[in-house]
């Protein structure tokens, strides 16, 4: 099996990597990078928990080839933050409880900052739709539809 | 039991050059070839062990794949590879062919509507595709290349049967043009779902109609369906009761009835046949009430 | 035990709503789960070779064409299961011996290089199977003749509360027999018989399982899992390999989602004996999530069938029940589901003639094992509506139905135990009073039918008489305080439970606490297992223990250096204060290095460190005969669900509206905690009652994927919960704190039901609610109209 030669951006980061046609972006980030805040739930695009940002829009990592990120942005949860301040929708996950097992967050919170980046000021109805390729077991929902709107009132 | 592979088995991933490239890959290694876009049905399927391909060949960054043009005198035309939600956001689809954009928006997620297109829709011919009846009742074409250059497909002559399409060996899908409609036209996509989103389609159903003095009851309705037959559907029966006698509810009523006959579902895990048959009659005669309200409001 | 707040707990975080210890860390993408650890170069991976068959005899089994294949280290077989392994009826061998007996048992496995390399060698490995009749009803199961899963019933080690049947499918059978139902039947005004039938469902964490396991060269070993029960997965599989509970450490990280899935030992079993071929190399077993849909634990199917009799003024005079649970091929687990909904059969009701049988059933389907109500849910699906069926009859309100037979403190219960004050009725008024009970609401379309309706619910903590909790805390130099525990966070917010009874009873400020986690039974105090909602209530006992045992040590030393009676002193807000000297000393100042005595006289104290444990120790046994004994159970939680809702009759399709779900918790630590679990658990409550199933034709799960087992997204949940926290305090609870992890989704799906009759006068007495179904009902209900 071909490897190819690919290099992108990881939360700023330039990185390089030798990867097989065949491995995920989110074996990538996970096994390769280890940069394991992005999750694995079903490896089929169903369950949300290994969405991150492919220049700036949400993706499932866990369907898109490592090949396919040659010369892209990637951003994960562990690059929300910036320069040590949290982004608006991480603090309001925190205030809010929009955290259980904390297993759909990091894929929710990147789910939420692309929906945020394109509507600042998404309506209730607009946040559940935009989250429905996100599966929480946990917490019914509520508290991040609560957060998301609450981070989108403080103008994040 | 039918357990699939931890991960993606191997294959060789090539980023295709040029169409004429594509071509010959595919005439070379029928069998062991196949195109890739968005991925979400291959990948899906080739980790569920259904497809073993040696080779996935990237054809959407060719020229074209992505591009959406809007002529006010020709009509839409859909690169291939244009994404869901690239789709439903353009604003000439909006304007111009809102059922098409509402009936993109109905698959999965956002997140998976980004890399989900519209031609790989088409293309993996599932019943349940979505966007299969908008592009029936909005009767475009597709548009394939192929060994002896292009050709287009009207997308009724398109699907075949479960995964089965009408391409010739070596073609590939390039674009999806979609004529102008006719004036005053309203349409409707009334997808159900186990779900109250998200979920593939027990049943689909669109619905275009528009003003036509040529036809006794002065409208024209076109019913295709989704999930309920080999391929996706168009109900021509119940298109013919609407053309035929004055629209009143019956005649809706009569016509929603033709579109569960024109029916033939399986029952399956998803849903029975018996309940997807009660669907279709539902759904078109909400789909068909409403494009119907729409038609009275303008006329 | 005197656990209630005392003044020095001023200013106290309990029932406040901080927020949640863990939730920077999980933000973040810093907390780590099992698969994010990283394990180097050396780490192997571990595939399992399933059967296909739901029954059958295994002839043959030959590894040797995987092992070929490059990059294979090693395969086991079931000659390398040592004995049987289970928790309360050790009846299955990690890797199946003679038999298979469900689609997905383990019968080989390889461990090679990489993922993809294990799972080609698996597909390498030959088995012979000699394919035996299945069992697949637990009606066929109990019937003579049946075939016989487990002919070796009888052999097996049991716990003395589970009563198996040898020769027959039975794995345990409950009885009640109270009062004299027969009897009561020609006094009732009212009788009303219905079965009700609960399919497989699934707990579906968001993290499927994940353990990785090390043996080292000296044949100790290491675990790493997703896991509620480190503790009990050290015991377990220590009596299974026949080695020291020493030899064996278990490290469980932050866990994705439990829900009972992750209790016992499952999947951790299968890499601890594949690793044993591997000495030195960690083996990583990672379940996909059509395996986990396959093979980890199922919520055991039932059917239920119940006879309830009441007199004309609303009085419930009998009930008579026979529960058949589908508990699949292995039951250690299940049998005490099986107990457990026997001995809370009647709900939450004063019933004075009682008759129940509650079979726990092999048969040749996934492997039943406990899930987030531990049968609560399942029992309450029929004795819910069949309460709302008597008082369809009788003509009266459903709430004055339930306000007049619900238990009350004071009044004897099923199994004759006296029970401790409760809010159950409180929960009831309140919970109709949030949905606007008694006034009808218009449906939103022509085509919709609103309704109302609700349900209450019981549960108690089921487990060993003597399942334990302990704790310590230990001071460092600044005085902040690392809290050891080995319950798990699992999403609940155990963590910042226990971080809040640490500071409130130390008298410390909540950021100087710190959870020493990952719990680690190499370092962590024991606890029994995170299940059965206990946590709150019995680690909780015991940290407020340590933590006690803590501050009376610093009172001691500090009391010395003043020359005071300790009894005078206090701390607060992280300082020795004196209430007669008003002499104060900041705690880093003295909890590591002690004090000096005075004129140079040398030094008094050390580091300061606490410990204490917790065991309830006044449950008694129940009679075999008849269920009946002193105290079975520490505690009851009660509560009530009301629900108005709509339904789409061209689709059947419901839309919940409004779900009111109160709780008496006993003290709410953390309001909002309490409240985050009363919205989960509705929304999982509502995804059990109208999505979900597992299929099963012939033993062979049809839809073990996302794609067709649907769960409930965010498009599905209700428009508005509200949850309504009560507080009747439990007199052994910190605080009076018991628990509610589980509770909220125990009534939400007979609460649906009855709102769905009322709206429709349609019952449906099979979860789940599905469209498909509400609307078939409606035809036919039309057809017979
Ligand atoms: C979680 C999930 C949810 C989904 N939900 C829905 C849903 O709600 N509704 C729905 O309709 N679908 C759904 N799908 C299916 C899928 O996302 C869509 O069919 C999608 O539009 C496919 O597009 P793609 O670009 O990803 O296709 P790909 O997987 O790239 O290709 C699809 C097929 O077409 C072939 N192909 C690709 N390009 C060409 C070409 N240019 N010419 C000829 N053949 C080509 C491929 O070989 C393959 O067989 C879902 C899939 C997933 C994973
Ligand atoms: S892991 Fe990618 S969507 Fe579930
Ligand atoms: S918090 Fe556990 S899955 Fe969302």
């Amino acid at each position: 099996m071909a490897t190819h030669k690919i290099s992108f951006n990881v939360n700023g980061i330039r990185e390089t990597a030798e990867v097989p046609s065949n491995m995920t972006l989110l074996t990538l980030l996970r096994e390769r990078l280890a940069i394991t805040g992005t999750k694995r739930g079903c490896d089929t695009g169903e369950c949300g928990a290994c969405t991150v940002l492919m220049n700036a829009e949400p993706v499932n990592s866990c369907l898109v080839l490592a090949v396919e990120i040659d010369g892209t942005d990637i951003v994960t949860v562990e690059g929300l933050a910036q320069d040590g301040q949290l982004d608006p929708l991480q603090e309001a996950f925190i205030q809010h409880t929009g955290v259980q097992c904390g297993f759909c967050t990091p894929g929710i919170l990147i789910a939420a900052r692309a929906l945020l980046d394109r509507n600042s000021k998404p309506s209730r109805r607009e946040i559940k739709d935009a989250l429905r390729g996100n599966l929480c077991r946990c917490t019914g929902y509520t508290r991040i539809i609560d957060a998301i709107q609450e981070a989108a009132e403080v103008g994040g | 039991m039918n357990l699939p592979h931890p991960g993606l088995p191997s294959f060789d991933y090539i980023r295709a050059q040029t169409l004429e490239q594509v071509v010959d890959l595919l005439l070379k290694h029928p069998t062991d070839v196949r195109l890739f876009m968005g991925g979400t049905d291959i990948l899906v399927q080739m980790r569920d062990g259904l497809l073993e391909p040696k080779t996935l060949v990237d054809v959407k960054h060719l020229p074209g794949m992505t591009t959406i043009e809007f002529d006010p005198d020709v009509g839409l035309r859909l690169g291939a590879a244009t994404s869901m939600n690239a789709v439903a956001q353009h604003q000439a689809v909006v304007e111009n062919y809102p059922l098409l954009a509402e009936a993109a928006n109905t698959v999965a997620s956002y997140q998976l509507r980004n890399r989900a297109t519209v031609g790989g829709n088409l293309c993996n011919a599932s019943p349940a595709a979505d966007t299969a009846p908008a592009i029936l009742v909005l009767e475009a074409s597709l548009i394939a290349f192929g060994p002896s250059g292009e050709r287009s497909i009207p997308a009724e002559k398109f699907f075949l049967g479960p995964g089965e399409s009408a391409f010739n060996q070596g073609e590939l899908l390039t674009r999806i043009d979609i004529p102008l409609l006719p004036k005053g036209c309203h349409g409707r996509y009334l997808k159900l779902g186990r779900n109250a989103g998200g979920d593939l389609a027990l049943v689909g159903v669109a619905v275009l109609g528009y003003p036509d003095e040529t036809v006794d009851s002065d409208y024209r309705f076109r019913v295709a369906l989704a999930s309920v037959a080999p391929t996706p559907i168009r109900a021509l029966k119940a298109e013919e009761i609407l053309a035929g006698k004055s629209i009143t509810d019956e005649t809706l009523q009569q016509a929603s009835d033709a579109a569960m006959d024109a029916a033939e579902p399986i029952d399956d895990v998803r849903a029975s046949a018996r309940y997807r048959k009660a669907m279709v009659r539902a759904l078109t005669r909400r789909a068909l009430s409403e494009v119907w309200a729409m038609l009275r409001e303008e006329n | 035990m005197d656990a209630v707040s005392k003044s020095h707990v001023f200013p106290s975080p309990i029932g406040e709503s901080v927020t949640r210890v863990d939730a920077l860390e999980k933000v973040t993408g810093e907390a780590k789960f099992t698969d994010d650890l990283q394990f180097g170069a050396g780490l192997l991976y571990g595939q399992v070779v399933r059967s296909p068959h739901p029954h059958a005899i295994i002839k043959r089994v030959d590894v040797s064409r995987a092992l070929a294949l490059p990059g294979v280290r090693a395969a086991v077989t079931g000659e390398d299961s040592d004995d049987h392994i289970g928790l309360y009826l050790k009846d299955r061998y990690i890797f199946c011996r003679d038999r298979v007996r469900f689609v997905g048992d383990p019968v080989a496995g390889v461990i090679a290089v990489s993922e993809s390399i294990a799972d080609e060698a698996c597909r390498l490995v030959e088995v012979e199977y000699e394919v035996l009749e299945p069992v697949l009803d637990p009606l066929q199961g109990v019937q003579e003749g049946a075939p016989l899963l487990h002919p070796d019933l009888g052999e097996y080690v049991v716990a003395d509360f589970i009563d198996p049947k040898p020769g027959t499918n039975i794995a345990n059978h409950f009885k009640v027999r109270k009062g004299d139902v027969e009897a009561a039947w020609s006094k009732c005004d009212v009788i009303v018989e219905c079965d009700f039938r609960v399919p497989h469902v699934q707990h579906v964490p968001l993290e499927t399982h994940v353990a990785v396991a090390r043996v080292d060269q000296t044949g100790k070993i290491i675990l790493w899992s997703s896991s509620q029960s480190p503790f009990a997965q050290r015991n377990l599989i220590a009596e299974a390999l026949n080695m020291s509970q020493s030899d064996i450490r278990v490290i469980a990280p932050y866990v994705g989602g439990g829900f009972g899935s992750k209790a016992g030992v499952s999947v951790e079993g299968t890499a601890v004996v594949m690793a044993r071929k591997v000495p030195g190399h960690p083996v990583k077993m990672r379940l996909t999530r059509e395996e986990e849909f396959y093979c980890a634990f199922v919520r055991q199917g039932l059917i239920a069938r119940t006879k309830v009799g009441a007199k004309s003024d609303g009085e419930i005079l009998a009930m008579k029940t026979e529960y058949y649970w589908d508990a699949g091929a292995y039951t250690e687990y299940g049998v005490n589901i099986t107990r457990a909904s026997g001995y809370s059969s009647t709900g939450p009701y004063r019933i004075p003639n009682v008759h129940a049988d509650s079979y726990c059933v092999y048969t040749n389907h996934p492997v039943g094992g406990p899930m987030r109500g531990f049968g609560m849910p399942e029992i309450h699906w029929g004795i819910e509506q069949i309460m709302d069926m008597v008082a369809d009859e009788l003509g009266m309100d459903k709430v004055a139905f339930r306000l007049k037979n619900c238990l009350r403190g004071g009044d004897k219960n099923v199994t004759g135990m006296t029970m401790h004050p409760i809010g159950l009725a409180e929960c009831i008024e309140k919970a109709s009073k949030a949905i606007n009970w008694g006034e009808k609401a218009p449906a939103s379309a022509p085509h919709k039918r609103r309704g109302k309706g609700l349900a209450i619910m019981w549960k108690a903590p089921a487990m060993p008489p003597n399942a334990g909790s302990s704790a310590w805390v230990r001071f460092n130099e600044d005085a902040t305080v690392s809290l050891g525990i080995g319950g798990q966070e699992i999403g609940q917010g155990s963590f910042t439970v226990a971080t809040q009874m640490a500071a409130a009873t130390l008298g410390v400020p909540l950021d100087w606490i710190h959870i020493s986690a990952p719990v680690d039974t190499k370092y962590s105090p024991y606890e029994w297992q995170t299940v059965a909602s206990r946590l709150t209530w019995s680690m909780g006992n015991a940290i407020v223990q340590a933590a006690e045992d803590a501050r009376r040590q610093i009172l001691d030393i500090v009391a010395a250096y003043w020359d005071e009676d300790p009894n005078d002193l206090d701390v607060k807000d992280g300082q020795v204060i004196s209430f007669k000297s008003e002499n104060a000393i900041p705690l880093k100042d003295m909890v590591v290095y002690g004090l000096p005595l005075p004129d140079d006289q040398g030094w008094h104290g050390g580091p300061i460190i606490g410990h204490g444990n917790f065991m309830p120790t006044y449950i008694t046994s129940l009679d075999n005969e008849t269920g009946q004994g002193q105290r079975a159970v520490v505690h009851y939680t009660t509560g009530c669900q009301a629900v108005d809702l709509e339904v789409d009759t061209e689709t059947g399709q419901i839309h919940l509206l409004r779900v009111a779900s109160a709780f008496d918790v006993g003290k709410a630590i953390n309001p909002d905690q309490v409240r985050a679990q009363m919205e989960g658990g509705v929304v999982q409550g509502a995804s059990t009652a109208i999505l979900e199933c597992l299929q099963l034709k012939d033993g062979v799960p049809q839809n073990p994927s996302f794609t067709d087992y649907r769960i409930a997204t965010s498009v599905d949940i209700p428009d508005e919960i509200i949850p309504i926290i009560v507080e009747v305090p439990q007199d052994d609870g910190p605080w009076g704190a018991r628990g509610v992890g589980e509770h909220p989704m125990v009534p939400t799906a007979p609460a649906i039901a009855n709102a769905v009759a009322a709206a429709l006068g349609v019952r449906i007495l099979e979860m789940p609610m599905t469209p498909e179904k509400v609307f078939l009902a409606i035809q036919e209900k039309l057809g017979e109209a």
